[in-house]
């Protein structure tokens, strides 16, 4: 067990990695067809926003804001710059939804949300998000549980082959594809809420989207009562299992704080066995178990000699830590972006809420990075390697198809941090011969 | 060059509300009414006021940042949550040639939380402040307000005060919190907070007659690197940058330079203006884009400097580069000859991209000036000529306009990529000079040879290829 550190105990983020609320907010309704995200405050944040995921994504992303100016932040309650924002959306295009969501500043100007909603009546969804709480999964969650309990009719009906499946926000949109369709080898119906794995996976469109393209529908989401099973990955979203279990309190919630790596994917595989009723594995599913398995033999004696540095988002830290603890990764430090349950569960040495200077700080603890973009730098000062994961990442494209849950993503995800190790290793030896044919001539 | 800034569709919102929200000092009402933004003149103060549901574009504190960030000598901490900084950091490139650590790339914020929004953040500032100083020993701090902490009064000027009395390093508080407006906006308040706490502080160790500022060159990309080697050659000495590869110990000397040139960022027109009434320094506008508006510009400032031998010297230069311009352009001629562009992006791009797609032997057949000002129209009808289409609604018009023009090459935005694949016809997206730099002669190389890669690429004729089962 982890020591936890939860309190940075510094006035200030230095090189921070930590995201807001409202981002975690856009995300989740981007993953929701044909929704426009409407960020309730000055037109800053959405801004920011939009320009980091659609660097992150490559992708264009739908985005407006209620562009709050000083005027209305003095004189107005919301109603005017939130009827005013929709009208002016719908001017132009008819979206399936619109999320509405708050920040800082309209949460301190107190604007009522709910009750401008309720005078509304094109279909919205709201969610409080003020970003000087919570951070981006919180924000997800929230926004989540807003859709289901306001979109979603109660029932008491069940489809014993309707799954709804809830990931949390550091899953990327393939490994959101891929569990689903290893859910589905069992026979069952799969809704993922929110769904980015037809939205932001990278796919050629048709045109340039000025809604959200993919995910999933407003009326998928109004009929989710009637599903048999609630499945939450991540211990972030592990609340909505509840949120969904009060439209129809027979469905079942079925928790799993990760599926990475070889027992948490067998305990999900397990789960599916036994909920399906079937008593073998589909072929492919069995055909990867032994790959991955393969996967840990070759890469354990690169993995097990190097001490990892996590940089992520809580429910990403607890996923990656699992998959690298197996082959005898040492997890020496692992930063947090926020404070969870989950951080005394993570397989780490120590476990501690900050930002970048404090890995600067500690940087004898590690040999390898693994983090978002800005960890790049930060290896670069150190003289380490970084491979980078999470949010943003600017360095790279692609990450949306970076698959590393599951057996098959598992595989793919040891091999990737084995050879980047063994890289590391190398350039180290070369460094150090240079040093000494350097000596040798002086 | 930061093009971002020159956009002349991010022109001031509105600002007429309570002032007192923004706790003091610039009068941002003042610095509004302006005349740098053309729209004023006809709509008093109102133009541009951010359209709720349709507004796109940075608020001030990211305009104020990217005017700021290149003093890589400087700590620059926002005061506020991480929706104002969390994605936003380490995303330029703004190269230094500081030696000690680069703080462009490193992200200060005090992340603000309930607490601080229900008994307010100044404690908690004045020891992020205190932690800055001691562990990054910068140059200068500068301290930027957000929208939260500008609606509770944390009181900035105060902390900033006191912290620059006990560090001896001056703090300086930047009011640029979202909701008083746009990007442009923010740059000019960022303009203002340096003229009013740095400028004027310090005296140069010794001056010339030829010591410019460049105000407005952000070197985002380099491209500063890529005229300031001539300007030097010429003696003509850089006093100062705001802010491009800056220092906090020159800009403070900059009131005893001779002529402020301002690089394509008519929102700190109103900076230079003042440092006229207060120190009687003249200004110039310059671009250095494309050979043609390059040798304009080395020429402008000769001139401003007034000086005869420097003048000719400059000419001489000038003949210099453009001949060995010419020759390295030489292999390019051939690719580009008979090759039509149709261009679509913002402001004074229209035309100063348009210039340098010219240098390059390529004709441009329609830009955008939607959202221009009149000037940027006048400009560009008279770069491009009589036949060229000014397009006002460039989204719904540029397929029809590769069309009718049959034109080659589009350079627009990415959202315009797909226009270019069902025309199949080649895309060089213009916002790859926010990675590399196509500023002064060498820039156009750059942009010759990227311009270059995207006409021979197949990847615009394959990628939307029918797949042989399909009908
Ligand atoms: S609009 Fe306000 S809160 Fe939003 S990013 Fe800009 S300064 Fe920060």
């Amino acid at each position: 067990m982890a020591e936890v550190r939860r309190k940075s105990g510094k006035p200030l983020q230095v090189n921070p990695h930590k995201l807001s609320q409202p981002m975690g907010a856009t995300l989740a309704f981007l993953g929701v067809d044909r929704c426009m995200p409407l960020m309730h405050g000055a037109q800053g944040c959405a801004s920011f926003t939009k320009v980091m995921f659609t660097r992150h994504f490559c992708e264009p992303i739908a985005l407006q804001t209620t562009a709050v100016n000083d005027v209305i932040a003095v004189l107005d309650g919301g109603d005017y710059s939130i009827v005013e924002s929709i009208k002016n959306i719908r001017d132009k295009l008819i979206p399936e939804l619109i999320g509405l969501y708050t920040t800082g500043l309209t949460e301190t100007k107190g604007d009522d949300i709910r009750g401008v909603a309720s005078k509304i009546d094109v279909p919205l969804v709201y969610v409080n998000t003020p970003d000087f709480k919570g951070g981006l999964e919180s924000g997800w969650t929230l926004t989540t549980q807003a859709l289901i309990d306001q979109l979603t009719a109660p029932g008491d009906r069940i489809d014993a082959q309707k799954l709804v499946l809830v990931p949390h926000v550091s899953m990327q949109p393939i490994e959101v594809e891929k569990l689903r369709e290893l859910i589905e080898a069992f026979g069952f119906k799969v809704v993922a809420v929110p769904d980015l794995s037809s939205s932001l996976d990278n796919h050629l469109g048709e045109k340039q989207a000025s809604l959200s393209s993919g995910g999933v529908t407003v009326a998928e989401l109004e009929q989710l009562a009637d599903a048999a099973f609630v499945i939450t990955v991540g211990a972030s979203v592990k609340p909505v299992g509840a949120t969904l279990q009060a439209k129809n309190p027979a469905i079942q919630h079925r928790h799993f704080n990760h599926v990475s790596g070889l027992v948490g994917t067998d305990e999900l595989v397990a789960w599916l066995l036994e909920v399906s009723g079937r008593d073998t594995l589909p072929a492919v599913v069995e055909r990867w178990r032994k790959r991955l398995q393969d996967a840990m033999l070759d890469s354990h004696f690169s993995i097990g000699q190097t001490r990892f540095l996590l940089v992520a988002e809580p429910d990403h830290l607890a996923a990656m830590a699992a998959s690298l603890r197996e082959v005898g990764g040492k997890v020496t430090l692992a930063i947090a972006t926020v404070d969870s349950p989950i951080l005394t569960d993570i397989e780490a040495d120590q476990v501690i809420v900050g930002d970048l200077e404090d890995a600067e700080n500690m940087r004898d603890a590690y040999d390898m990075i693994i983090g978002n973009f800005h960890t790049e730098a930060l290896a670069h000062r150190l003289e380490k390697k970084a491979v980078m994961r999470g949010f943003p990442n600017y360095e790279e494209i692609g990450g949306a198809l970076k698959h590393d849950v599951l057996y098959e993503g598992g595989a793919y995800f040891l091999f990737e941090i084995a050879n980047a190790a063994e890289r590391m290793r190398e350039a180290q030896v070369h460094r150090e011969r240079e040093q000494i044919k350097r000596q040798r001539i002086a | 060059m930061d093009f971002d800034q020159c956009l002349s569709d991010s022109v001031p919102t509105l600002y007429e509300g309570n002032l007192s929200l923004v706790s003091s000092k610039p009068n941002i009402k003042e610095l509004l009414v302006e005349s740098a933004c053309e729209h004023n003149k006809d709509k008093k103060g109102s133009c541009n006021a951010p359209k709720p549901g349709a507004t796109t574009g940075g608020c001030a504190l990211d305009g104020a940042q990217i005017a700021l960030f290149p003093f890589a000598d400087a700590a620059h901490l926002v005061h506020g949550p991480m929706s104002c900084v969390g994605g936003a950091w380490e995303t330029r490139l703004t190269p230094t040639s500081w030696s000690g650590r680069d703080l462009t790339q490193t992200g200060f914020a005090t992340d603000i939380n309930n607490n601080d929004v229900v008994f307010g953040g100044e404690k908690k500032l004045a020891a992020a402040i205190n932690h800055i100083v001691a562990n990054y020993a910068p140059e200068a701090v500068f301290v930027y307000s957000t929208c939260v902490p500008a609606m509770t009064g944390d009181d900035i000027d105060a902390v900033c005060k006191q912290m620059s009395e006990k560090h001896g390093t001056p703090c300086v508080p930047v009011h640029a919190p979202g909701f008083v407006g746009a990007k442009n906006l923010g740059s000019r308040i960022a303009g203002e907070a340096v003229l009013r706490h740095l400028i004027g502080t310090k005296e140069p160790e010794y001056t010339t007659p030829f010591d410019i500022n460049l105000i407005g060159e952000h070197n985002n990309t380099g491209e500063l690197w890529r005229y300031r080697h001539l300007l030097e050659e010429l003696g003509i000495r850089v006093l100062s940058t705001f802010s491009g590869d800056g220092r906090i110990s020159e800009i403070r000397t900059a009131h005893r330079a001779k002529l402020n040139v301002i690089v394509c960022a008519k929102s700190l027109v109103s900076m230079t203006r003042k440092m006229q009434e207060q120190y009687g320094i003249p200004w110039i506008s310059c671009s250095f884009y494309g050979k043609t508006d390059t040798s304009a510009s080395i020429l402008a400032i000769a001139e401003a400097l007034g000086d005869a031998d420097l003048i000719e010297r400059t000419r001489a230069l000038i003949a210099r580069e453009e001949a060995r311009l010419e020759e390295q352009l030489m292999p390019y001629r051939a690719i580009f000859a008979g090759k039509k562009a149709v261009l679509n992006t913002g402001g004074n791009k229209a035309w100063s991209i348009a210039s340098a797609l010219q240098d390059l032997g390529i004709e441009v057949v329609a830009t955008s000036v939607r959202k221009s000002t009149e000037a940027d129209k006048a400009k560009a009808r008279e770069y491009l000529g009589e036949n060229a289409i000014l397009m006002t609604e460039p989204a719904s018009q540029q397929a029809k306009v590769i069309d009718d023009t049959g034109a080659h090459l589009l350079l627009a935005g990415g959202r315009s990529l797909y226009t270019a694949i069902k025309k199949r016809i080649a895309f060089t997206d213009v916002n790859q000079e926010k990675k590399k730099s196509y500023g002064g002669y060498d820039g156009l190389l750059v942009l010759a040879e990227d311009l270059k890669n995207s006409l021979q690429n197949p990847v615009f004729e394959l990628v939307e290829r029918k797949a042989p089962w399909q009908k």
